[in-house]
């Protein structure tokens, strides 16, 4: 069976409904088995597009397939279904409830059961998405120690791949395995021109190199993909308002700026008044930009890769 | 007393955001009490509210410092969390002065916390009822001073389940740190704030801040809870009360079908205990806890 869609686990609700968690199946011999996971929070739907683009490609070369892929294009269907971050009714953030119980509520069952069944595979990456306040240019971001996922994600033609020390979140997808590759990118909630088939195409690279689709068999030529800008948590900058107000941003997302550039301005929201400039310290490009504009002291409003 | 606006945050189309810290007394020893972390949790700051009219009236030795309401946006909306984010402020502690809103919020009330004893009030989920409680760890000076409040229940737990939030942050900076829970979220349990309040005039006499101790009723000591959960989703109809006793093979409640309400499961007491904690919204999740009892051990 080349190509199956299954039923993960399903969520009754307390008013009868059921809800199903899916997975997609794409099986066609004994090479690396890759997981691909989306829709962990309810407001990304970016990655759930990701995904049925990688399906429907790999739909098309399934008979070629040597490897096992799984998508899971959604594995909190209720807070998407509202375009909620958490788990409605629990309002609990199924992100911070890895690795589950199996004899715990809803949403530690889903976690627990994913867990078990992604366990053993050769990857797992996660289509993370973005916050609906702010804008990301595409990237991935890896624990620094994990050489092989670095590796991997390098060829997932993103434009900057971040290798980070710092401690994933309690209860995080990152933290319960720790060579998984984070694809980010776009706006939470939308979905971006660009962003989902620039992602989309790196999965398939990453999925040709890793020897689960043949080179031939890629859409593009493999030349086309992007090499990115490999960072750690030294050369990634934080910019926060000290004022609140409106930010105003002068730059779009992966725009180039140099040492002094205004990133963006914050003003007073009823009289106009320029209350704050936010300047690069460095040059280098715009990662993340604040899309919401009301903010408060501390806010982060623009995050840089420097050069 | 004053109250000093401990910190301020400023806020676009509004007023400024300001942490306020009610001071009585002055020199040592010194106590601060927090409450409203969570914005929903209102019986902590009328408990607290309490407390400062008995301190206006009989002024304490020493200084005692009440945070009544830390999260006071969260509070005007009825939420939880910091509105504007959505970002839990007991998540982020120890806070950072440079960080985020939530963060620099948090860094204010470990600034704002001064003194040896921190007592941190909380109050149950917003779909849960619990009975005025203090949490403790197994052993140490936390769990007498726990015992003085004079509570019906003393849960011993533990001491890594109080490493996290406010209370995780005052630990690690060497305080002796309590938390005191009761009643339910996004309500005004007056009894419960009014027990909650007794039990600080206790803790406060304990600490060397007030005479005359008021009498404690006897309190429940156990580390063991039992947690009744429900199977699958449906309408839970408690039979039981946050605090009221029960015996072994009493009914504690029963989960009905949400349409048509045909009982789908029943709930009995396997042991005799106190009520700690009852399900008040009554659509529940499938493994979700419907009533929680804290077993006898005499």
């Amino acid at each position: 069976m080349p190509h199956s869609l299954e039923v993960l686990i399903e969520i009754e609700l307390p008013t009868g409904d059921v809800v199903g968690v899916h997975r997609r199946r794409f099986a066609g011999g004994v090479g690396p088995h890759v997981v691909l996971v989306a829709g962990i929070r309810g407001d990304t739907p970016e990655g759930t597009r990701v995904l049925h683009a990688v399906g429907r490609h790999l739909e098309s070369v399934a008979d070629r397939l040597t490897g096992t892929v799984d998508l899971y294009p959604c594995l909190n269907p209720l807070a998407a279904h509202q375009g909620a971050r958490n788990w409605p009714g629990l309002d609990v953030d199924l992100n911070r409830r890895f690795p589950g119980r199996h004899d715990g509520h809803a949403p530690d069952r889903v976690a627990a059961r994913f867990m078990a069944e992604v366990e053993g595979a050769d990857q797992v990456i996660e289509l993370r998405g973005a916050h609906p306040a702010f804008r990301l240019a595409p990237h991935a971001r890896v624990g620094k120690d994990q050489l092989v996922a670095v590796e991997r994600a390098s060829t997932a033609n993103v434009r900057a791949l971040w290798t980070s020390s710092a401690s994933p979140g309690a209860g995080s997808l990152e933290e319960a395995i720790p060579g998984l590759i984070g694809l980010l990118g776009g706006v939470g909630n939308r979905l971006t021109d660009g962003v989902g088939l620039e992602l989309a195409d790196g999965l398939l690279n990453l999925l040709a190199v890793m020897g689960v689709i043949p080179e031939e068999d890629l859409p593009f030529h493999w030349a086309a993909v992007q090499r990115p800008a490999v960072v750690d948590d030294e050369h990634v900058v934080d910019l926060r308002s000290m004022r609140g107000g409106l930010f105003i941003p002068a730059v779009g997302a992966w725009a180039e700026v140099d040492a002094g550039d205004v990133v963006g301005e914050v003003i007073e929201p009823i009289s106009g008044e320029v209350r704050e400039e936010l300047r690069a310290p460095a040059a280098g490009r715009v990662l993340a930009l604040r899309e919401e504009p009301v903010i408060y002291p501390g806010n982060l409003v623009c995050r840089l890769v420097l050069a | 007393m004053t109250d000093h606006p401990f910190f301020e945050l400023e806020s676009p189309y509004r007023g400024w955001y300001r942490l306020h810290r009610l001071s009585f007394g002055s020199g040592g020893p010194v106590t601060t009490l927090v409450a409203g972390i969570h914005g929903n949790e209102c019986n902590g700051t009328y408990a607290l509210n309490l407390l400062a009219g008995r301190l206006r009236l009989q002024p304490p030795r020493g200084t005692v410092h009440l945070v009544p309401c830390v999260n006071l946006f969260g509070a005007e909306e009825g939420r939880k969390r910091w509105p504007f984010d959505d970002r839990d402020i007991n998540e982020v502690f120890p806070g950072d002065a440079d960080g985020s809103p939530v963060e620099r919020v948090a860094e204010a009330v470990m600034r704002a916390s001064e003194g040896q004893l921190c007592v941190d009030l909380q109050t149950g989920s917003a779909v849960v009822h619990e009975v005025p409680h203090v949490r403790a760890p197994l052993t140490g000076p936390v769990l007498a001073l726990g015992q003085a409040a004079g509570l019906p229940v003393l849960w011993r737990r533990p001491a890594e389940q109080f490493d996290d939030g406010l209370l995780g942050a005052w630990r690690a900076a060497g305080r002796t740190a309590l938390v005191l829970r009761g009643g339910r979220g996004g309500s005004l349990d007056v009894d419960d704030a009014k027990t909650m309040a007794r039990a600080l005039v206790r803790l406060l006499a304990q600490a060397g801040h007030l005479h005359a101790p008021e009498p404690a009723p006897p309190t429940i000591v156990t580390e063991k809870m039992l947690d009744y959960r429900c199977e699958v989703g449906g309408f839970f109809v408690p039979e039981v009360r946050p605090g009221e006793p029960v015996v072994v093979g009493q009914v504690l409640g029963t989960l009905r079908a949400a349409i048509g309400g045909e009982t789908i499961e029943s709930f009995h007491a396997t042991a005799a205990g106190v009520v700690l904690a009852v399900r008040v919204y009554p659509v529940v999740h499938g493994r979700e806890l419907v009533v929680r009892v804290a077993q006898s051990t005499t």
